[in-house]
């Protein structure tokens, strides 16, 4: 790829979603830009480029916007986790708010499989303590198209393979006509899906119990990931907690939220890990 | 170091799989049909098998019916890996006692994440 082409596509990457994609993966940019290329006949990424630079086109751009980020996921990823999350997070807050009511928000949510992950959890393995409780869960992604993809709930052969047991496939799920394998209504409903930049305010979505933005951050430049963990921070209730990925941690991003105590990735408001911890 | 039998009738995907399993850290054995792999097991009875449906000689579901009536028969985690991936026949499968089921075509990660379900990695 020229290297026009790539500071072009890198920068639109960078000022609409944050991501930080270095020269060495240039490679990223064709493959996730390919079939956009591919359906408005683009011979090359530099047609695309000129098109974009040519025409003010703002859907067209948000588009290849989202498509540059990563939709990688599967089903049940770090399922430790998760299982903790429904096990020990959830009923723990529920205990806190009196109010019979759960919101869970899986930020950069992709095409939906973390946010079923939960919902599959809490349809099979409820812990008593949960029961009789409203759990919302919202997933949110920057991509139209994916979000789409994730409320309709259709996956394909290989998603449906990746992380998801054979019972609880053939539990959840029907296979279509088409080969693909949809789940069920009941999870459908338990689960909501809205488009969402994370770089931009998420005042609208309001505030959550629990909020997961797991191997979102560690592909974005230093300070969109300060401004994305300060806005998630905004919308965590009081006591509520941000779970990040394996590995990833906000020291030197915010001082805003410090490391939970007794959930490794989990991280809670500055000055409440002790008070939590003394409390439980 | 954990034995998985890979019991197929074609030896590509006995080839394709075998790579796969062995870089899973696996001693592999293989055998064309049921009743070679049957043979195999009463020899040597692995940790594992990887069990295609439609076979010459002995089909997987046949196999599995009578490996689990096998002297430590019960033990092998059994993961079908067939073309046959309507509900009907994967319920079948594990009421003969299959333990996880792969439908075909797999690559890598799918054949390690069914590993993984069953505790194997």
């Amino acid at each position: 790829m020229q290297e026009e082409v790539f500071n072009e596509l890198a920068d639109l990457a960078l000022k609409s979603s944050g991501q930080a994609i270095p020269k060495s993966k240039s490679y990223l940019i064709e493959a996730r830009l390919a079939p956009i290329a591919r359906r408005e006949g683009f011979g090359s990424m530099a047609d695309l480029v000129h098109c974009l630079k040519s025409r003010a086109n703002p859907i067209f751009a948000a588009e290849i916007a989202a498509a540059l980020v990563s939709k990688d996921t599967w089903f049940f990823r770090d399922r430790d986790c998760l299982q903790r999350i429904v096990e020990d997070v959830l009923p723990k807050r529920l205990k806190a708010s009196n109010t019979g009511r759960l919101k869970v928000w899986c930020a950069g949510g992709s095409t939906g499989q973390e946010a079923y992950s939960l919902a599959i959890l809490l349809a099979d393995e409820m812990p008593p303590a949960l029961r009789g409780a409203k759990i919302d869960i919202l997933s949110t992604d920057i991509c139209k198209v994916v979000t789409e993809k994730a409320r309709i709930g259709r996956f394909g052969h290989y998603e449906v393979q990746r992380g998801l047991s054979i019972r609880r496939l053939i539990k959840h799920f029907t296979r279509l006509e088409t080969g693909q394998w949809e789940i069920s209504e009941d999870l459908r409903s338990r689960v909501s899906f809205r488009q969402h930049n994370l770089l931009e305010s998420a005042g609208g979505l309001g505030k959550f119990d629990v909020i997961l933005c797991r191997n979102v951050l560690p592909s974005m430049a230093k300070p969109a990931r300060k401004r994305v963990v300060e806005s998630l921070a905004e919308q965590m209730m009081p006591g509520a907690m941000l779970l990040l990925g394996s590995g990833e941690n906000l020291i030197g991003i915010t001082d805003k939220l410090e490391p939970a105590r007794d959930f490794r990735g989990g991280w809670v408001a500055a000055g409440t890990a002790n008070a939590e911890a003394s409390a439980a | 170091m954990k034995t998985c039998l890979i019991v197929d009738d074609s030896r590509v995907v006995r080839k394709v799989a075998a790579r796969i399993v062995r870089d899973l850290r696996f001693e592999v054995m293989e055998a064309g049909d049921g009743a070679e792999a049957m043979r195999m097991c009463r020899e040597n009875m692995p940790d594992a098998v990887l069990l295609d449906w439609n076979m010459p000689v002995m089909n997987g579901l046949d196999f599995l019916r009578s490996l689990r009536r096998e002297e430590g028969g019960a033990r092998p985690l059994v993961v079908f890996c067939s073309i046959e991936n309507d509900a009907e026949h994967i319920n079948e499968a594990l009421r003969c006692g299959a333990d996880e089921f792969i439908m075909k075509p797999f690559d890598a990660d799918i054949l390690e994440s069914k590993f993984a379900e069953v505790g194997l990695v």
